[in-house]
């Protein structure tokens, strides 16, 4: 999978985000996507302890929580890239939030969610190299330096 | 309780500690800035000597986790973008000398009744 990095923080070209809110989403369908926190959130949150997701079946407009994600130095919300409706949760976040940390782009996926205008929620996002580009200046501006806790994803 | 349900609900924050208990001031914060993650409405009211952290120059000076970039004033920050409304009572900006342009920009100014009577709209009332 194409993948960029800047100041160590993984940038995956497939994925469209909300670089204000440091969301990513993967559509699955025409009307599904997963979503999750990417590794710039990941790594300005530090080593996550808890993770509460919103319950399946519960209706998110644009910018709502989809979940809270605590650590020793942080807490706030996971804000929603899209509008929708969240059809699956990711379980394995409440024995293990630190997934979020180690895998944000695979095993530390949020939740997932039926659209109902995919189209015009993705059209607000950034993809490929325009995601890079916004993260970079981010990045820069910011002055961020993503950090990996042992065992983390690999990206080839 | 569901997560769920908590939506719309209200939890004011009673803040009575200041600069010279670092301490003492992080947690309120992060307790507010938890529940406004979880969107419920939070206010914090600073009262006694939770008044002088809200001085211009103060919070800066207070470092609250070692070898980290985190001061109270970035706290103070962090909670206010988080949509968490920051409140002084009016009556103790006197014990600390202070006047009104003595505060931090975000911060509004109530007077003893006015909290009184918000606390009972309120759901649950953390005080520190």
């Amino acid at each position: 999978m194409a993948h960029e990095e800047v100041n160590s923080c993984v940038i995956l070209k497939d994925l469209h985000y909300s670089v204000k809110n440091n969301t990513w989403v993967r559509v699955v369908d025409d009307s599904t996507v997963v979503v999750g926190m990417t590794d710039i959130a990941q790594s300005l949150a530090g080593a996550l302890l808890h993770a509460k997701t919103k319950s399946v079946g519960t209706a998110r407009r644009l910018g709502k929580p989809i979940a809270t994600v605590e650590s020793g130095k942080y807490v706030g919300p996971v804000k929603s890239p899209v509008a929708g409706e969240i059809t699956k949760v990711n379980e394995a976040l409440v024995g293990d939030a630190g997934l979020i940390n180690r895998s944000p782009y695979n095993d530390g996926w949020i939740v997932e969610m039926k659209c109902e205008n995919l189209a015009a929620d993705l059209a607000e996002l950034l993809t490929g190299d325009d995601a890079v580009a916004a993260y970079k200046e981010k990045i820069e501006t910011d002055g961020i330096e993503c950090t990996h806790l042992d065992g983390s994803d690999t990206y080839a | 309780m569901d997560m769920d349900d908590l939506e719309g609900k209200k939890i004011l924050v009673i803040q009575t500690h200041g600069v010279e208990t670092p301490t003492r001031t992080y947690s309120p914060l992060f307790y507010a800035m938890a529940a406004a993650a979880m969107e419920i409405e939070v206010m914090v009211w600073f009262t006694m000597n939770g008044t002088n952290q809200l001085k211009k120059g103060e919070a800066e000076k207070v470092q609250l986790v070692k070898d980290s970039n985190v001061n109270l004033k970035t706290m103070l920050e962090m909670a206010m973008d988080s949509e968490v409304e920051l409140r002084v009572c009016q009556q103790s900006l006197e014990l600390w000398d202070m006047k009104v342009e003595d505060l931090i920009d975000g911060v509004e100014i109530m007077g003893a009744t006015s909290i009184i009577e918000l606390s009972l709209t309120y759901d649950h009332v953390m005080y520190f």
